[in-house]
């Protein structure tokens, strides 16, 4: 398998890059890690004459500390956000969620940006980071722009990225006082495949009391879920009730469809039994 | 054993050293001046007459050498332009048409590998579709559409030499065993018990995939050098279908990434045959892992099962088996045939009728497989004894225990079998998972089980391998010998077995790769036979060294030849160790120089009985037997249908070990390949396109789904010709993984799963409708 020659541009800015994509349109893509991107030219499924290097953009792999959360540049790759102390120590949900990715070769040089951008409906780090309510910053011809996680999916290898435009960093809001987070993966094949579906769970609590939980799913449609209506999970425990309640309204939400990890069927099974499983986990550890 | 030195210990393997440290030569890595590189376009469709090609665009491109299609091939002098181990039906490059998805349809040698790929980009095929054909039990009906319209069988190996020009039938053989009165049996049975097993298309995944490289030598010779697991077959193919004689072609084979099956009989070497004598350039063809899955499967096999049940005990059986050999026929007949003959399993049942049909389908073609279709077999019959066991309320170890066959008595086929540890590797395998030991009441959502599996493969019967040794004047050895050291370990064994006879030391003993201008005849390596054929030649070759070896030393020390033995890199009278001579002293006493070789060459050819056509009946249809058990615990989560392995024991009779690590780590290998081929395992088809065909989403097991407890039992029934006592290992450890595993899912929930892969939805929806909950179809 080979690829078919292609010129390798290699900006030294965003503008640049932007410019660059702009100018040859459907005949140029970002590179970042290249794990998906070079396997799709491989085979012979996709080709650009031109392919824009984003590696050779300074600054762009960097994850740091705000006062009110991390930013994460879009080059980091998959296996820094899984070994650095930042996120592990403040947003362990996070660093969880990207060491469950494929094999230590592909967490070496895969990249965050490129893990979103790709908008596979079977990634692992979207439920966290929908979770956790991060934005992500896109930089295009029109300057930059920063829109929720949440809006950036649009539909199966879909996104919100427009012509010229590149994404840049995700920002994580730091994680709510009195809040726990986890993040559950099934693989329904070998135990090193792609998930069949992750569930990420966030339970904040005063006092003991729930205040808040957060459901995000991927695997389950086309695009990672976010669930919405969860607010009447206040001041109450997750009895069997609210269980049935929350599980109801995941069911609505989702949307799966038959693909080699499982069935329709098997697949809203999964869904509740994961976020059953989720909470249960971080009610055992509170 | 008494007395051995070197035969039974577990030596070093003599390839660690340069594949660990990645010295060894593989065919990947063989550059040669000018050579070319080789791209193939496959048909899009499954079944399609092929109505243009136009190559002029790719012809066309700077760097391109060759565009080559079926016809061009077919017009070449003297030329089959279809080979196959069976039948010659498989086309080097489709001629007329197309039978699936993947067939190469033209192939393009270019200066490098970038160029022969765009150059397939511009090549371009009409085509028109034919209807096509799926399912191989409506492959079987007479009004579906047919792959082949006429049958050519292909004469190349003796035990297939009954195969028959069928015509006007997708089935291209069919195998017959009757014995006893089978309905006469069901009508007076207690009960009679029906069931359907599957098992899925698959891939073998050596890790190197198939590679050949073939060049015209400076006597226009042709050179081939390819992963192949039979290079004298190789030879052999094309020396028939190019016409050329055999001592102007020449194979060789270095080390080979693994086969498993895969790369047997002629693979790439016809077509890159054709692309070396049209260009006489050298050219290298190397399969992507994407066309690998294109290549070759292991067979989709349904089998269907009825056994009677009559006072507790078996009294008949009925099983029908098909294979669907895809769209060449490959070496799915012996497949059919050999594996076919042992459906009923290794048990005393007097009345037996078994119909194994090898059907073509437009799928990927299907051929040999680790297990040689033994392992699809005994999924369906030992899934089935655990299923009568607890459903008359016997223990499922003793209810195979007591029909098992004991040594000497008769098979399915009426032949009679010797050293044949069935029961002791079920008893062995038993103890291993403690059986007996009483299992707790459980509650909960994670359910424990144990499961024993238990059947027997059959040697391929009969075959050849020729050897030849030649002793250096130093003491030292040489072996010539045609089995591929595939990471099997052949070559260590062999290296062991020749030190032991001539009485040196293990690391004397060089072993030459295989290489038709000088190593002899050899069948095929594969099914575990090597270990007994070849080394029964190697050691036959070694006696006869030996004994003109004793000769010199009788006549120099006026002793008796029968007084003599080898020890230690001399030859002395027995029990005088100071009475002899070294081997150079022999050397130097008969030639007078210390240049020189004494060879001897030797075949072991293990002969089989006739096999009536009607009946199966052969009062020897095989050398020998390979019995296995496996015993498994699992924990099955009934909330996801997850199927964790805690404990898996190979246990094989592999008659004496020559290396016993050797013997565990094919024991233990081939259960990690069918762990994974038992759990998740299969290659998806949607109307003959196959949908996961990558790595991407193909899985293999990796160290990750390891069971807890993992552990090979060697068992040794030594065999009274096999050399030193041997039989073989490689297959063993994979033909009872899928039915234990199985089993002990039943054990766990009571839920039966009768198609492989058992998926944890395949888990889920039973344990559903087990409770009677609405499933919607899937
Ligand atoms: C063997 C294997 C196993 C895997 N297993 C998993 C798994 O279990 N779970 C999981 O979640 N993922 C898995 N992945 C996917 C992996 O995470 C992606 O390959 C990876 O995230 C892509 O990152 P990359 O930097 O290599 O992107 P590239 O391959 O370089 O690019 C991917 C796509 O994103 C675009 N792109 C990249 N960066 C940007 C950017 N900054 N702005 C705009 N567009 C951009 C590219 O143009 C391209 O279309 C697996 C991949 C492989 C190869």
């Amino acid at each position: 398998m080979t690829i078919r020659s292609f010129d390798l541009l290699q900006p030294r800015s965003l503008a640049e890059a932007s410019d660059l994509l702009l100018k040859h349109r459907d005949e140029a893509r970002p590179i970042a890690g290249g794990t998906t991107l070079v396997i799709l030219m491989k085979q012979r499924a996709v080709h650009y004459p031109y392919l824009v290097d984003l590696q050779s953009i300074p600054g762009l792999n960097r994850i740091a500390k705000e006062v009110d959360g991390i930013r994460i540049g879009a080059l980091v790759t998959h296996r820094t956000v899984e070994l650095s102390r930042l996120v592990r120590n403040s947003f362990p949900v996070v660093a969880e969620a990207f060491s469950t990715i494929g094999n230590v070769r592909v967490r070496e040089t895969a990249s965050v940006g490129g893990n979103l951008a790709h908008a596979d409906y079977r990634l692992d780090p979207p439920p966290a980071l929908l979770l956790l309510k991060s934005e992500v910053t896109l930089f295009g011809p029109g300057g930059s722009r920063v829109i929720p996680l949440k809006d950036f999916f649009t539909g199966m290898y879909e996104t919100a990225l427009e012509a010229g435009e590149i994404l840049v960093d995700v920002k994580i809001p730091n994680m709510p006082t009195g809040s726990k987070a986890v993040y559950l993966r099934h693989s329904a094949l070998s135990a090193n495949d792609w998930p069949c579906l992750g569930v990420a769970a966030l339970v904040s609590k005063e006092n003991g009391r729930v205040r808040e939980l957060r459901l995000a799913l991927s695997g389950l449609a086309a695009t990672p879920v976010s669930v919405d209506g969860l607010e009447f999970v206040r001041d109450c425990s997750f009895d069997d009730s609210v269980l049935d309640r929350i599980l109801g309204i995941v069911d609505e939400q989702i949307a799966p469809f038959y693909d080699l990890r499982g069935s329709e069927w098997y697949k809203r099974r999964m869904a509740r039994v994961f976020v059953r499983r989720a909470i249960a986990q971080l009610e055992s550890q509170a | 054993m008494a007395n051995l030195a070197v035969v039974g210990q577990s030596v070093y393997r003599k390839d660690a050293n340069p594949k660990v440290t990645g010295k060894a030569l593989h065919v990947g890595n063989i550059e040669m001046p000018g050579m070319l590189q080789v791209a193939v376009l496959r048909s899009p469709y499954a079944h399609a007459r092929i109505t243009r090609i136009d190559k002029s665009k790719a012809a066309g491109l700077e760097g391109v050498a060759l565009v080559m299609t079926g016809v061009d091939v077919a017009k070449m002098p003297g030329v089959d332009p279809y080979y196959g181990p069976a039948f010659r039906d498989q086309p080097i490059l489709a001629v007329d048409k197309v039978c699936y998805v993947g067939d190469p349809v033209v192939a393009v040698a270019a200066r490098d590998q970038r160029t022969a790929e765009d150059a397939l980009q511009l090549v371009e095929v009409d085509y028109e579709p034919l209807p096509a054909v799926f399912d191989v039990l409506e492959a079987v009906r007479p009004e579906s559409p047919l792959v082949h319209e006429r049958h050519r069988p292909a004469k190349a190996f003796a035990d297939l030499a009954h195969v028959k020009a069928g015509q006007q039938s997708n089935i291209c053989y069919h195998f017959k065993l009757r014995t006893g009165d089978v309905d006469k049996a069901f009508a007076d049975a207690d009960r009679v018990f029906e069931d359907t097993f599957s098992s899925p298309p698959a891939q073998h995944m050596p890790m190197e995939p198939h590679v050949t490289l073939v060049y015209l030598d400076e006597q226009e010779r042709l050179n081939v050098w390819t992963a192949s697991q039979s290079p004298s077959y190789v030879r052999t193919e094309l020396s028939n279908t190019f016409s050329i004689p055999m001592h102007h072609i020449r194979v060789r084979v270095p080390y080979i990434g693994g086969g498993y099956g895969a790369k047997l009989y002629a693979k790439l070497e016809p077509l890159v045959t054709a692309l070396a004598l049209i260009t006489k350039k050298p050219v290298r063809y190397a399969l992507t892992r994407e066309e690998e899955f294109l290549t070759i499967t292991k067979h989709k096999v349904i089998t269907k099962i009825k056994t009677a049940i009559k006072n507790g005990s078996i009294t008949a059986r009925k099983c029908e088996v098909f294979w669907d050999t895809g769209a060449y026929a490959e070496i799915g007949p012996r497949i059919g045939h050999k594996s076919g003959y042992t459906a009923a399993g290794p048990y005393r049942i007097p009345n037996v009728w078994i119909d194994s049909y090898c059907v073509y389908t437009n799928h990927v073609p299907a051929g040999a497989f680790r297990g040689f279709g033994v392992p699809q077999v005994i999924w369906a019959y030992d899934s089935q004894m655990d299923i009568i066991a607890r459903a008359i309320g016997e223990d499922p170890v003793e209810f195979r225990l007591k029909p098992a066959l004991e040594e000497g008595e008769s098979f399915a086929t009426g032949t009679l079998v010797r050293s044949f540890g069935i029961k002791e590797a079920i008893r062995q395998a038993a103890r291993a998972i403690e059986w007996s030991k009483p299992r707790p009441v459980q509650t909960g959502t994670k359910l424990r089980g144990k499961g024993i599996a238990a059947g027997v493969k059959a040697v391929l019967t009969p075959s050849i391998s020729g050897a030849i040794v030649i002793m250096n004047a130093d003491g030292t050895a040489n072996v010539l010998s045609s089995t591929v050291e595939m990471g099997q370990g052949s070559e260590t064994t062999m290296g062991q077995i020749v030190a032991e006879e001539l009485g040196i030391a293990f690391d004397q003993v060089h072993i030459v790769q295989p290489d038709t201008d000088v190593t002899p005849y050899d069948t095929i390596t594969a099914g575990s036979r090597s270990t007994y054929h070849m080394g029964n030649a190697v050691r036959m070759a070694a006696v006869k060294i030996k004994a003109k070896l004793f000769e010199v030393v009788a006549a120099k020390l006026e002793a008796h030849p029968d007084d003599l033995v080898a020890g230690g890199g001399r030859i002395f009278v027995r029990g005088m160790a100071e009475r002899g001579m070294t081997i150079s002293e022999i050397f130097l006493a008969k030639f007078g120089s210390l240049g020189t070789t004494l060879a001897a060459e030797a075949v072991c050819q293990p002969t089989a009985g006739h096999m009536d056509p009607e009946t199966g009946q052969s009062e020897k249809c095989t050398e020998y037997w390979f019995p296995s058990a496996t015993a498994a615990e699992v924990e099955v989560d009934t909330e996801t249908g997850q199927v964790k392995v805690l404990q898996l024991f190979s246990v094989g009779d592999t008659g004496t070990a020559i290396n016993p690590r050797h013997c565990e780590q094919q024991l233990l290998g081939a259960a990690i390949m069918h762990l994974g081929l038992t759990l998740f395992e299969e290659m998806i088809f949607d109307e003959g396109q196959l949908v996961n065909g990558s790595l991407l989403d193909y899985q293999v097991a990796s160290i990750k789904d390891m069971p807890e407890s993992f552990r090979p039992i060697v068992v040794e029934v030594p065999h009274e010709t096999g050399p030193f006592g041997a039989k073989g290992a490689g297959e063993t450890g994979a033909l009872t993984v899928a039915p234990a595993i199985a089993n002990a899912i039943q054990d766990a929930t009571g839920v039966r799963i009768r198609g492989l892969p058992i998926t944890p939805e395949k888990v889920l929806r039973a344990l559903a409708e087990k409770k009677g909950e609405a499933l919607p179809q899937d």
